[in-house]
Parts: C-alpha cells; sequence; structure tokens
C-alpha cells in the first residue's frame, strides 16, 4: 500500500460500504468469559497489588487485559495480548526519569514566579495545570500505540503510527476551537481526532480508514441537544414567562440556597407560584448525563460503521440507552458493596475496641496514633484501607461496568465483508521501550 | 501409540497472514503432531508446548511453542492440554540488566532531584522572593496546615484569640523584637491543637500549638522557643524548606501514581511541620535566641530548660516536639544554651504572673 495516498481515497477501487445485505464471508464477533471469574482475578491481582504497595499493578493490567482481550474473538478466534508486565515496568521507570526533572523544577519555578510576581499561589498551579495537558495527550496517544502494538489476531499484529505530537497539537487546537463556540463543534473535535487515530491505525499490512463526515456525529448529540434545548425553554419559562417568583430574575443566585431551605421545611416558600415546576431540575440533570453518556457511545458506533480497511468493513449495533443503563446499575451496584463493604469494616472494628478507642484514634489519626498504637504503624494501616478502598472500587468497578460495556461492544460488533483478509500480511514488531509509561506515571492508566 | 484429538473448531495460524488453517492433532511419541490441509506436518515437542496464560471462557485454549514468538494454535479439545507438561511454564524474562539499569536511573532521578536539584534551586531562590510573595506563601502554607490539621478535613483547626492572653502574647514578641532590620514583621498565632510543638513559615509566621503552651513550666520556655523560632525566620528557613516542597510534591505525586496523590500530601504536610532543618540551621537558630534572649533580659537558659524538661516529661517519643527533640545533637544544645548564661547577670522572668497566666488562657 502506498504511503502517498490521500486519507480519503487510499484504494485503487473504491471500498464496498457496509450493506446491510449479510455477506457470504460476513463475521460475527463473539464474547465468552464470565463475570465472576473476572471477579476473581481482578480481586486476587489487586491483593496482590496491595501486598506489594503497587508494584504488582503492572501485572494487574496486564493479567485483566489478556482476559479481556481473550474474551473477544471475531470469527471464534480470540485476540491475544502479548503486553509484558517488565516492560510497562521498565516503561514506567524512563517516564519517572523523564518527568521528574519536568515536574520538580517546573513546578518550583512556576511557584517562584507565581508568589513573586503575583502573590497568590493560584496562577503558578493553573500554569502547572496547563503545562502538563500537551503531555498527557501525548501520552494517550503513546498508550494506545503500545496497546494496539501488543494486540494480535489470528497471531497477526495491529499497530499505530507514530505521531504522539501531533495528536497533541491537533488535540489542543480541537479543544480550544470547541471551547470557543461554546460546545457547538464538538462533534467536529471527535470526529478529527477519531480520524487522526484511525488513519494511522494498522491490522497487519492492512491500513484502517476512517470514512464518513463530521456532521453525521450530530445524530449522536440528539439527546444532548434536546436538554440543553428543554433546559434553555425551562429557564425561561420560570424566570420570565411566568416567574416563580417576581424577585427571581432580579436575584437569581438565590434560588439554590431557597430550594434547599424548601426542602428543609418540606414544603414550598409561601409566595411562590406553582414551584412544582422545579421538580424538572434533578430531570433535567439526569437527562444531561444521559445525553453526554449518549452521545459518547453513538458517536463510536457511527464512526465504527465508517471504518475500514481494503476488503473489510465493520457493522456496528450499540446501543446507547444499554450503554447508559450498563453504567447507572454497574456505578450503583459498585456503590453499593464498596459502602456496605465499609461499614462492615467499621462495626467490625467498633465491637472489637469500643465504639470510644475507635474516637479517639480518629482524633488522633491526624498526627498521633490509634490508641496505643505508634504513629508509623497507623499511618500505615491508614495507608491500607486506602489502598484497600480504591482498589476494592477497581474490581468492582472492572466486574460491574467494565464487563457488560466490553461484552456489549463485542456482541454487537460485525465484520460484513472479511474478504480482505487474505491479502494482510504481517507487520514488524514495534519495540517501543517506554511501553505506557508515561500515561501510567500521569495516571491516565486507570481504564483498561 | 499415537493418540488422536478432535480438530473441529481447532486452527492453525503460521503467524504471517490471518487465515484460519485447519488442523489434524495428534501425539505419538511425546511429540505434537499438527497435520495441515498442504499435507504438512508441524512437529511440536509436547515439552516445548506453552498455554497463554489468563484466558477467558471454558472453550479454547491458545498454544504456542517456547521459542516461537508468532506461531499460535486454537484448540478446542480439552483433552490434549494434560498432555502438555510445561504448559504452564513461563519463558524467562528479557533484559532484566536495562531494567535494572532503569530502575537505578530512576532512583537517582528521583533522589538528584529531592536531594540536590530542588534544594539548590530553593535556596539560591528564597533570597530573591520579594516580602509580599513570601507572605503570600507563608498564608497559603498556612491555610493547607491548618486543614490537614483537623480531622475531618471540613474546618480548619481554629485560632486562640482570648484578647488577654493575645494581649500578653504581643508583649512578649515586642519584648524579643529582633535587632536587625530586614526582618518580615513577626506575626505569632496560637493553634488550638494539642500537640507539643511550634513552626516558622514564610513571611514571618510563627505558630505556637496549645499543647506546647500548657507543657511549658515557665513564661522563660515559650520565650526561648519564640526565639529560636524568630531565628529560623530571620534566616529565611521556612522560605528555602517551603519552596523545596512546592518542588519535591509533585515528583512524590508522580512516584505513588495512582492511588495516592492523598499519602504525598500527608507525607507532605507531616514534614512541614516537623520540619527539620539542617545542623547549621537550627544552631543558628539557637544562637540568634541566646543573643535574643539575652538582650531581653531572659536567661538564655530557658532554651535548654526547655529541651530537658520535655525530653523527661515525654522521653524521645515521636509526635511530641520532633522538631526540638529528635535532633541528634540535643545535648549539645542543651549544653550550648547554658553556657550562654552569664554568671552574676540579673535576669527577669519574661512575663508577669499576670501575663503568664492570661497565656495560658489564650484558647479558653
Amino acid at each position: 500500500m502506498s504511503d502517498t495516498a490521500v486519507p480519503d481515497s487510499p484504494w485503487a477501487a473504491p471500498p464496498q460500504a457496509a450493506s446491510a445485505q449479510p455477506q457470504p464471508d460476513g463475521m460475527q464477533v463473539e464474547f465468552t468469559g464470565r463475570r465472576w471469574t473476572l471477579f476473581w482475578l481482578a480481586l486476587k491481582t489487586g491483593f496482590f497489588t496491595i501486598l506489594t504497595l503497587g508494584f504488582y499493578r503492572f501485572w494487574m493490567k496486564t493479567r485483566l487485559r489478556r482476559w479481556y482481550w481473550s474474551a473477544i474473538r471475531p470469527g471464534g478466534h480470540p485476540l491475544e495480548y502479548v503486553g509484558d508486565p517488565l516492560e510497562k515496568l521498565l516503561g514506567f521507570f524512563i517516564a519517572v526519569v523523564v518527568l521528574t526533572f519536568y515536574i520538580g523544577i517546573v513546578n518550583l519555578l512556576l511557584m517562584f514566579v507565581s508568589f513573586s510576581v503575583f502573590n497568590s499561589s493560584w496562577l503558578g498551579y493553573l500554569a502547572s495545570f496547563a503545562g502538563v495537558i500537551p503531555i498527557w495527550f501525548y501520552a494517550r496517544y503513546r498508550a494506545r500505540r503500545y496497546v494496539l502494538a501488543r494486540t494480535r489476531w489470528r497471531g497477526v499484529r495491529f499497530g499505530l503510527e507514530k505521531g504522539a505530537w501531533g495528536y497533541a497539537g491537533r488535540a489542543l487546537v480541537h479543544w480550544a476551537v470547541t471551547i470557543l463556540t461554546l460546545g457547538i463543534l464538538w462533534p467536529r473535535m471527535t470526529f478529527a481526532l477519531e480520524k487522526y487515530r484511525t488513519d494511522r491505525t494498522f491490522f497487519g499490512s492492512a491500513r484502517l480508514v476512517q470514512q464518513g463526515r463530521w456532521r453525521m456525529l450530530y445524530r449522536a448529540a440528539l439527546p444532548f441537544i434536546a436538554v440543553v434545548v428543554a433546559g434553555m425553554a425551562l429557564a425561561v419559562w420560570i424566570l420570565v414567562i411566568d416567574p416563580i417568583t417576581p424577585d427571581l430574575l432580579s436575584n437569581p443566585g438565590s434560588l439554590p440556597s431557597r430550594f434547599v431551605t424548601a426542602l428543609q421545611l418540606g414544603r414550598w416558600p409561601l409566595g411562590w407560584e406553582s414551584p412544582e415546576r422545579l421538580w424538572a431540575v434533578p430531570v433535567l440533570m439526569a437527562g444531561l448525563v444521559y445525553g453526554a453518556i449518549h452521545y459518547r457511545w453513538v458517536a463510536k458506533r457511527i464512526m465504527a460503521n465508517h471504518k475500514a480497511a481494503y476488503g473489510v468493513t465493520f457493522a456496528s449495533r450499540l446501543q446507547g440507552p444499554r450503554i447508559a443503563m450498563i453504567y447507572t446499575l454497574g456505578t450503583f451496584i459498585s456503590y453499593m458493596v464498596l459502602v456496605l463493604g465499609i461499614a462492615l469494616i467499621v462495626v467490625l472494628s467498633i465491637s472489637m475496641y469500643g465504639p470510644t478507642a475507635w474516637l479517639e484514634g480518629a482524633n488522633a489519626a491526624g498526627l498521633g496514633g490509634f490508641g496505643d498504637l505508634p504513629r508509623w504503624l497507623s499511618f500505615g494501616i491508614l495507608g491500607v484501607i486506602y489502598l484497600s478502598v480504591f482498589l476494592l472500587w477497581g474490581v468492582l468497578h472492572n466486574t460491574f461496568v467494565t464487563f457488560p460495556i466490553m461484552r456489549h461492544m463485542a456482541r454487537t460488533t460485525t465484520l460484513p465483508a472479511t474478504a480482505g483478509l487474505q491479502a494482510i500480511s504481517q507487520r514488524d514488531r514495534d519495540a517501543f521501550a517506554e511501553a505506557e509509561g508515561f500515561a501510567e506515571a500521569l495516571d491516565l492508566g486507570a481504564a483498561i | 501409540m499415537s493418540i488422536g484429538f478432535d480438530a473441529m473448531g481447532a486452527a492453525f495460524f503460521e503467524g504471517d497472514r490471518p487465515v484460519a488453517e485447519e488442523v489434524s492433532l495428534h501425539i505419538a511419541s511425546g511429540i505434537l503432531q499438527i497435520g495441515l490441509d498442504d499435507g504438512r506436518i508441524l512437529r511440536w515437542p509436547v515439552g516445548d508446548v506453552r498455554q497463554l496464560p489468563d484466558t477467558a471462557g471454558k472453550t479454547g485454549a491458545v498454544l504456542r511453542l517456547k521459542d516461537d514468538p508468532l506461531a499460535r494454535l486454537f484448540v478446542t479439545d480439552a483433552s490434549l492440554l494434560p498432555h502438555l507438561p510445561n504448559r504452564f511454564r513461563r519463558t524467562p524474562p528479557k533484559g532484566r540488566g536495562r531494567l535494572a539499569a532503569w530502575a537505578l536511573a530512576a532512583v537517582a532521578a528521583v533522589a538528584l532531584q529531592i536531594g540536590v536539584l530542588v534544594p539548590l534551586l530553593a535556596d539560591n531562590m528564597a533570597a530573591y522572593i520579594p516580602p509580599a510573595g513570601e507572605r503570600a506563601l507563608g498564608e497559603a502554607t498556612f491555610g493547607h496546615i491548618r486543614e490537614a490539621l483537623d480531622d475531618t478535613g471540613l474546618n480548619p483547626v481554629p485560632l486562640c484569640e482570648a484578647p488577654e492572653g493575645a494581649a500578653a502574647l504581643e508583649r512578649l514578641v515586642a519584648r524579643l523584637d529582633a535587632p536587625t532590620n530586614d526582618v518580615p514583621q513577626i506575626n505569632v498565632a496560637v493553634l488550638d491543637h494539642p500537640m507539643v510543638n511550634a513552626f516558622a513559615l514564610p513571611g514571618g509566621f510563627v505558630v505556637l500549638f496549645r499543647g506546647l503552651i500548657e507543657a511549658a513550666e515557665s513564661p522563660d520556655e515559650v520565650a526561648a522557643v519564640l526565639a529560636h523560632e524568630i531565628g529560623h525566620v530571620v534566616s529565611r528557613d521556612p522560605t528555602r524548606h517551603a519552596l523545596r516542597s512546592a518542588g519535591s510534591i509533585g515528583v512524590l505525586g508522580l512516584l505513588f501514581g495512582d492511588f495516592a496523590g492523598g499519602a504525598a500530601v500527608l507525607f507532605l504536610t507531616e514534614r512541614l511541620i516537623a520540619a527539620q532543618y539542617s545542623q547549621e540551621a537550627e544552631a543558628g537558630a539557637d544562637s540568634f535566641a541566646h543573643d535574643v534572649l539575652a538582650r531581653a533580659g531572659i536567661s538564655p537558659g530557658a532554651l535548654g530548660d526547655m529541651f530537658e524538661s520535655f525530653r523527661r516529661k515525654y522521653g524521645d517519643r515521636d509526635g511530641v516536639a520532633a522538631h526540638f527533640l529528635s535532633h541528634p545533637a540535643l545535648g549539645a544544645r542543651i549544653e550550648a544554651a547554658r553556657a550562654a548564661v552569664e554568671v552574676g547577670a540579673a535576669y527577669n522572668p519574661a512575663l508577669s504572673a499576670e501575663d503568664w497566666a492570661a497565656l495560658r488562657g489564650i484558647c479558653d
């Protein structure tokens, strides 16, 4: 394949568009594997991570990915994740060496300037945060490149071309444009960044291409737009057309506090004009969250339907409401289990030491210790509890959110045309010394 | 003897094209024979066959040959697996030396950063930061510390501001007032917290804890602590320290990564309060305190008395005035304080009896 081809038409013959008719060489994506197997794997590796003060997390991540990858089986044959925990550890060390100078020295200089010139820390924090943003995009692209380079299907490697700084630059510009247009051009950013990544993605020798136009993503944003319009209409109605109280428009900032007072009193303040209308506000808030989830995933579906390689097409029937339901239920279940677990720990410790011992311990926790325990030990106990809660959350999130989403994504994806697979051959190994070290060090690696 | 296996759904991938080749599977005399459609037979010694770990689902295992990074055999017949004795054995990891080198480099980079570069930069910058900036730095740090000391983390620890006590404290500070001109104005605050401690912050803030005032046996001891902390202010030790921390916190957050911005902040607060200055800085603050106390007509021995009495009362336990007690040269510092007492000089108590009572009640 020639690299000089323009992205929109890289082939001599135009690729076949995804058609509704299943073609004879079409391929289903299966998903095998049970939720509880994954739960135990996540729990076990999470436990090791606590025991090793976090160092096992490279192994944990590798093992979870291996599991997920092997569960996804296009045409019945599993994907394979060949990433190595040791190379992740090495990548983390490399990133620490590079970033430690940047973050330490730059932070110090920024703080100095901020205090010397502006007499406050805010500017320093702001500049320090802003300085990390391009690195953040850079690290995300590099992490994707690493994961793709370590993914195989039917023995053939995936890959992503170099171009992390280009990605970071484009991401910054698109974000700026999106913010300046108050989000109206958000779909343009979504599409452009996805196209940048997809057009550099390979399976073996075959280059993937993102087709379609960015305006097609507005369809995914319809629920969000509807909620925003409804919100504006409601605002006009209760503020201008038929105000709840006459003075509301002159002092709109007082509305939230009055709303809270009303909740505490259990009744609406006198003199309010049909205040039941305010119940629409929490409904609209939930609608906004749904709209955001819907946009994110349905946009993925639309773009997946317009991805293709030579002789290979994709079709996705992913459902936005289903994904939203998984998020809602999964997060709810995770929270419930977590809260119950913590309550159990508290009850146990109270029954062991008595309530006063617990209180005394809590009072001294700032700098003293729990009761008679030495300070380092109580710090250690606090640390382990902190880590445990954190990791338990990760385990539950894997089990109740990541797993069902992966399953839904896999099962709703098909490859209607696969004839082009015959023409694909292996690509070279991407050595990639620093793995996803930057993403790990900048804490982007929490997601699978 | 040869054992045949069900090859329905099994597939071989030679590692070049993503096309499944149908196979027939046999094991004979310790060799796994993989028969391909074109008549070729691949021979894998059973001892060299490995199974990919952490595979989801009960149906299907992926096998590979130990030294072949690409070829994969997907099998559906689980009865084949027990014939592969080493299928769970790992291939030894490569590149240990490189890993060790980078690990060492990472540790060295962090150590160099926290131990040399940041202090060096901070010490130089501390001299150039203008007074207003220094004050802002101190105020910000003081706010963080007050919040961190509170157990709930919601309300900052309150200040003690009973009017009589505050007036007594003001008189004490006025009596100790530093002799040089380039000293920032000293601001003394009392925190309503039981810890026996005191510290100085950038911009001339000196903070005493209620626990210290309660534990002191005489006003002279409080005066001695004050003088010592003012000594730190004069030599700008806290400014250097705060700048160093600003540089170090990012590095620590980076290291602890995933879970624990929280731990890094905890650690930092701990360091700020139990500020361990260098031996020279402590000695400098001590000798400054001796001079100031002597000039104010207060016995410099009070500093030694305070070290002594704290050590007697609390032993060398941590959490108690760690700032003063954990220093290795404590004995020498007590002696230095005693030596600064001039024989025959007339010393007065630092505060009158009423003022002392008022100061002790500053938190009521």
